[in-house]
């Protein structure tokens, strides 16, 4: 593999040093383009991990998050930053914008991509995407519809797989 | 030896020449130079006397001035005074002669002088044989006649030979004393030969009979009459003659009676006529067989007794005026030349049927055969042959050669070149070094130190002791014969065992021939960069004339009267300037020589004068002879160009130099010709110009002794003036002759035998015993930049190719290619120049600084009326005009932009940004990554957007954030990008700026062929600020000095834009440490001489080359065509021009391919 391109190497060196709240990335060893994702489901949102009655103490206190943790994989192509990483969920989620493969339908990560954006960046635009579903432009258009119908039940559902996939 | 019974009568020719109304009233009696000639005899006042007949040469045939060696005997022809004075007699034999045996001769002679010079040399006095006079020819004083006589024709051309006369005026004294030994013919040998007869008779001639040999010419129709048959001796030998009567070779044998009974064969009497017409040998005949009743036709067989006369051996040393006589301005050669060649066959034939082969050659003689030298010799003739000849008639008149000269001498291919420079390298290291004289300021290396021991040496002429005294190569030796045909003993001379012979020139010699130079300079063949000028420079302060020493010696006293500068009034002709060396450069050269010459010099030790322009009202005269030497420039410095206008001048004024005042009226110390290779074409005006320049010592600098052809270096051996090789036919003989024979080896062995003594050539890539590099050279990188073009550029360039093609592919079906050949190549340039920029192409005001630039433009015109490229260029300027002004922005987005400028690239995290460009809404990144993210959109089909607020990009608004640091307060602007520019300005643009974000202030030096692309370049320089000189052809010598000491002096790092035409020779830019090839030459040596200005001697940094080369285009093949050696060759100027057409034609089709 060609070198590491500055770019990739600086912005693995800065999500090391200056870790994201919620969110971690790790390399590969063996490819350094090759990140192991994980993003804590945002506050209040049925991936948080908690009942949603439940006044929210500060959990992060102890840096031990105890609620919702997703793993994704992210792989920055050999074009990064001129084409945006590719990043698939790999915890089991039920959200309109993201598919049982885990795809994301995220407008950064296609037409909207700029090679200004980053990986911090990206994974921000995600973990947002989980506080804020947008069932009008689904994915999973099962999910979509009965988000769309019942908004209740489908946050219910997505707490219940956050619960059984996402806090083993 | 009887030939005088059957001669017109001797007394009637005495009377008409002892006849003196005759003689005024004659004609022909009268010569202009013979007051000159009076006056130079003062050393043979005996003869006066004579001089009256002296006068009489013409009558006898001799056509005055000619200048032939003969002349020299005609005094003692045409002695005939009455009465015997004995001390006369003497002083003609050169020695002291018995009363008894003065007694006898005077009997035998009659009391004729002439005669009994004669027979006391043939010894025929003493057999008390016949009173017949001998055939007449000079006694011992021919040599001192020799020296008078060319002291005499000295005299009549001007002076400017003088100084050829002292250096001969030490030879006779040996001379004289060997010929006193020397009898007047020596026998040699004996051959058989079947004449035939041209008469019927009976008895004619009897077995064992002798028979005369002779000549018999045809005279002049204005001869006077009652010659009779002309005696062989009489036979005139103006050196024109032979050539002019070159058919007629006829030789009759008389009986003894004296009537005609035959002739030699034409085969021998081709030669044998040479030999007696120019007094090589003498033939006595006796008769082998004859039938008794003989008929015209009849064979008759002779055996032909040769002997050697001692005239051959006189007069025909080497002879230095006659080389010279080229007169001030003017040139004859071919009679001499002709001569030469005929005395050479004939000689060389002669050895041959006598069998007398050499008891000693000198190595390099032995390797060539004799046949070999016969062959050249003929292929000479044939040569002469196939040329038209002119008229010969008067040899004075319109017979300068230069209408075969312009062509002759074949190239060298590059194979036998490179035989030659190996040769000529053969460079001992461990030759003795001398350190430089105090004045000189510079540290010289070790080579440089031995250079300048070789350098004094020659010009002290000091030989080399620890070397016997060599044969001169050209000579071999021959031993007498002890025993002649019936093997009788043959008198033996003392000190007399052999005679020498240069089968090349026909020439014979008594004394030992000395290989030696008496030229006091030579050639100086360093590669470029070893560092030429500062040994010469190391040579000027270490070597001084005596006059100079004196000066240094002496305390200055500036007041003294003899330092006093004196009126130039009393001056009449030239002027010693003892204490100055001119150097002749390049124009381009002038101001490196002075600032060379001010550094090489501690304060004071030198003064230097650049010759040239304005500087020019300077009476050189007045300024540098002998009285005002103590303040005297020690150095001028002057370009070709000076040398040969003031040559004009001159000329004009019929050569008078000293009134001229200028470079002619002097004669230096020393002439230097730096890069002399601009005189090596002998015809053109400027070679000889400086052939003409007087000096003591004469130099040559040039990294190419031979461009392309031997007769390269003979100009500059003709200029250093090394006898006998600075005389043409010499030279065409020995070198040109074997070489377009097909004798190379041969020929180049002779030049290196010429070279040997006169070239002193190092190459940097030489190393010494101990391995290290001559001169150890900082490391060079060399590398190729691919440049893409832009969209727009690569259809400009397109439309050009193909249009190109088109016009090859036609004009190669119709056969016609060479005639389309510059329309095609005008094309094709027009396609180099659309690669480096479009705007080239069509700017009919920028015309290229290419050879065919005049035909261009007009041939172009096919291309200016072409309204598909006119579109075409259209856009590309509308995509690159300058339209806005930048400066439009206001000052809080400047600010912002300024902000931002130390952030990272938000693209590649570059930190600061590579030059940091903006958008049209203000958002910054690296120049690259801006662009490749726009191309990776539009690619991609999709309208670019701006990196952070994704506002669509118009990519006409980019601009490049300029800093212009040469200011104490940063400047910034803004320039847009691509305005104006190309894609090779542009990456040349990143590799400055990437250059000055680096190593600030480190200088570069940018070629390209074409001037107005340097002027494209230089605006793009100014709006990245970048600082910037620029020197090309156009300029004044002045201002080009001035661009080069400011690029010198610059502390900035400055960018020098220079034309690969005015910058590619001599210049020394080791104050640059990259170098930028904007464009490739048809032929890497041109810019690899170009990249040496800056990676030569001197340069203490690693240089960088960076040459820019369009992906597939044209000039990626040209670095195809330039690896192809023979392209090399004739880019050199190696191939005629129509061969380099056809050359270049093959170019263009793989270019085209």
């Amino acid at each position: 593999m060609a070198a590491l391109p500055k770019r990739i190497i600086k912005e693995t060196e800065r999500l090391a040093k200056e870790p994201v709240p919620g969110i971690s990335a790790v390399p590969h060893e063996d490819n350094l383009r090759y990140f192991d994702v994980s993003i804590h489901g945002p506050q209040t949102s049925p991936y948080e991990g908690r009942d949603g009655t439940v006044k929210h103490t500060h959990v992060h206190l102890s840096n031990v998050h105890v609620g919702g943790i997703f793993k994704l994989e992210l792989f920055l192509p050999d074009d990064y930053p001129m084409t945006p990483p590719k990043i698939r969920f790999l915890t089991k989620i039920y959200h309109p914008n993201i598919d049982k493969l885990g795809r994301i339908c995220l407008d950064v990560l296609k037409s909207n991509w700029s090679p200004a954006l980053q990986i911090r960046t990206i994974l921000l635009s995600i973990q947002a995407l989980l506080g804020a579903p947008n069932p009008d432009d689904p994915l999973a258009p099962d999910v979509a519809k009965r988000w769309k119908e019942d908004q209740e039940g489908a946050i219910a559902t997505a707490k219940e797989w956050t619960r059984t996939h996402a806090m083993t | 030896m009887s030939f005088a019974e059957s001669e017109g009568p001797p007394t009637k020719k005495r009377r008409f020449f002892t006849d003196k109304t005759d003689i005024l009233d004659s004609s022909l009696g009268a010569e202009p130079s013979l007051p000159d000639e009076i006056d130079a005899f003062p050393t043979a006042a005996v003869v006066e006397p004579y001089e009256p007949n002296g006068f009489d040469l013409p009558n006898s045939g001799i056509i005055p001035g000619t200048g032939g060696p003969s002349n020299s005997e005609e005094p003692q022809l045409n002695d005939h005074i009455p009465g015997f004075d004995s001390e006369t007699f003497e002083s003609f034999v050169g020695d002291k002669v018995s009363p008894d045996a003065l007694k006898q001769l005077r009997e035998a002679s009659g009391d004729n002088l002439e005669k009994a010079v004669n027979m006391y040399f043939d010894g025929s006095w003493k057999q008390n044989a016949a009173a017949v006079p001998v055939r007449s020819i000079g006694g011992g004083s021919a040599p001192k006649a020799m020296t008078i006589n060319s002291f005499a024709r000295s005299g009549t051309s001007g002076g400017h030979e003088a100084n050829g006369t002292h250096e001969k005026a030490e030879s006779p004294a040996i001379e004289v004393s060997l010929k006193d030994t020397m009898p007047e013919y020596r026998y040699v040998g004996a051959f058989g030969v079947g004449a035939w007869a041209t008469r019927s008779g009976t008895t004619l001639l009897k077995h064992g009979e002798s028979v005369r040999i002779e000549r018999q010419k045809i005279q002049p129709p204005k001869a006077p009459v009652g010659k009779g048959k002309g005696r062989p001796a009489v036979t005139p030998l103006k050196p024109n003659s032979a050539a002019a009567k070159r058919v007629d070779v006829i030789v009759r044998f008389t009986n003894p009676n004296g009537e005609e009974v035959g002739r030699l064969p034409r085969e021998t009497a081709n030669w044998v006529s040479t030999l007696i017409d120019q007094k090589v040998c003498r033939f006595e005949g006796t008769c082998v067989y004859a039938p008794e009743r003989v008929r015209t036709n009849d064979t008759i067989f002779l055996q032909l007794r040769c002997s050697l006369l001692r005239t051959a051996f006189d007069n025909r040393g080497f002879k230095p005026s006659e080389n010279r006589k080229t007169g001030i301005f003017e040139e004859k050669e071919s009679s001499e030349e002709k001569e030469l060649r005929l005395r050479q066959v004939a000689l060389v034939k002669l050895f041959e049927e006598v069998s007398l082969l050499p008891s000693k050659t000198s190595e390099t003689t032995a390797k060539h055969k004799r046949e070999g030298l016969l062959q050249a010799a003929e292929v000479a003739e044939q040569y002469e042959n196939s040329k038209p000849k002119k008229s010969s008639s008067a040899e004075n008149v319109g017979s300068s050669p230069s209408a075969e000269e312009a062509e002759d001498g074949k190239e060298l291919e590059q194979d036998q070149l490179d035989t030659l420079y190996k040769k000529a390298q053969s460079f001992d290291f461990d030759a003795q070094a001398a350190e430089p004289a105090e004045t000189f300021a510079m540290d010289l290396r070790h080579y440089q130190k031995q250079a300048l021991h070789w350098m004094m040496s020659k010009e002290k002429d000091e030989k080399d002791e620890s070397k016997e005294a060599s044969m001169h190569p050209l000579w071999e030796e021959y031993a007498w014969p002890t025993r002649d045909m019936e093997d009788k003993d043959l008198p033996q001379f003392k000190d007399q065992a052999n005679f020498y012979v240069n089968p090349y020139s026909g020439e014979l010699s008594l004394k030992f021939p000395v290989q030696e130079q008496h030229c006091l300079g030579g050639i100086l063949a360093d590669e470029m960069g070893l560092g030429k000028t500062i040994e010469m420079m190391s040579l000027i302060h270490s070597h001084k004339s005596d006059v100079a020493m004196r000066l240094d010696g002496a305390t200055p006293l500036p007041q003294s009267v003899n330092s006093l500068p004196r009126l130039p009034a009393a001056s009449t002709n030239v002027e010693r300037a003892p204490c100055t060396t001119l150097v002749v450069a390049p124009m381009s050269l002038l101001a490196q020589w002075q600032s060379e010459a001010e550094n090489a010099s501690k304060d004071g030790t030198l003064r230097s004068m650049v010759y040239y322009g304005n500087e020019k009202t300077a009476n050189l005269q007045a300024l540098c002879r002998e009285a005002n030497a103590a303040s005297a420039p020690n150095v001028i410095i002057t370009s070709y160009g000076v040398v040969l206008s003031e040559f004009n001048q001159v000329a004009a004024r019929n050569g008078d130099r000293a009134t001229h005042g200028g470079l002619f009226s002097l004669n230096y110390f020393r002439i230097i010709l730096d890069e002399a290779h601009h005189i090596k074409n002998r015809m053109s005006k400027t070679a000889k110009a400086c052939y003409e320049l007087d000096a003591e010592h004469r130099w040559v600098l040039t990294g190419t002794p031979i461009v392309n052809r031997l007769e390269d270096l003979f100009s500059l051996v003709r200029f250093l003036r090394v006898e006998p090789w600075s005389n043409f036919s010499f030279w065409k003989t020995f070198i040109t002759m074997p070489f377009e024979s097909k004798d190379f080896m041969r020929a180049l062995d002779v030049v290196q035998t010429v070279l040997e003594p006169l070239v002193l050539r190092r190459t940097k890539d030489m190393k010494t015993p101990t391995g290290e590099a001559l001169v150890p050279l900082p490391p060079k990188s060399m590398d190729i930049v691919d440049i893409e073009l832009s969209k727009p550029e690569r259809e400009v360039y397109d439309h050009i190719f193909t249009r190109a093609k088109r016009t090859f592919t036609a004009n190669v079906e119709a056969g016609t290619v060479l005639k389309a050949y510059t329309s095609i190549f005008a094309q094709i340039l027009r396609l180099r120049q659309s690669c480096c920029h479009p705007i080239l192409t069509r700017n009919q005001n920028l015309v290229a600084d290419e050879e065919d630039a005049a035909e261009l433009a007009n041939t172009a015109s096919g291309l200016a009326d072409d309204m598909d490229l006119q579109s075409l260029i259209e856009r590309f300027t509308a995509v690159t005009d300058d339209a806005a002004d930048t400066n439009v922005f206001g000052a809080h987005v400047l600010a912002q932009i300024r902000d931002e400028s130390d952030n990272e690239c938000p693209i590649c995290s570059e930190e600061p940004m590579i030059e940091q460009t903006v958008t049209g809404c203000w958002h910054s990144a690296c120049k690259k990554c801006l662009l490749d993210y726009i191309n990776h959109q539009t690619d991609k089909g999709e309208l670019p957007r701006c990196i952070s607020c994704r506002e669509i990009l118009n990519t006409h608004d980019i601009f490049e954030v300029v800093k212009d640091e040469g200011h104490p307060d940063t400047k910034w602007s803004l320039q847009r990008l691509g305005s104006n520019s190309s894609a090779k300005i542009g990456a040349l643009m990143a590799h400055l700026k990437a250059l000055r974000n680096e190593q600030a202030g480190t200088k570069s030096v940018v070629f390209s062929q074409f001037t107005s692309f340097l002027s494209l370049i230089e605006p793009a320089l100014t709006r990245a600020a970048i600082p910037f000189l620029r020197l090309d052809g156009s300029m004044a010598q002045k201002a080009r000095a001035a661009v080069l000491t400011e690029f010198a002096a610059s502390k900035k790092g400055v960018v020098l834009l220079l034309s690969l035409r005015a910058g590619g020779v001599g210049l020394n830019l080791t104050m640059a440490k990259r170098v930028f090839m904007m464009d490739p030459w048809w032929s890497f040596a041109v810019e690899a001489q170009a990249i040496d200005r800056v990676h030569r001697m001197g340069q203490a940094d690693e240089v960088k080359v960076y040459r820019f080369i369009v992906k597939e285009s044209v000039e990626e093949r040209m670095l195809k065509i330039q690896d192809r050696k023979k392209f090399i060759a004739s880019s050199l100027g190696m191939m005629s021009d129509e061969e380099k057409k056809l050359q270049r034609i093959e170019d263009i089709k793989q270019l085209l391919s």
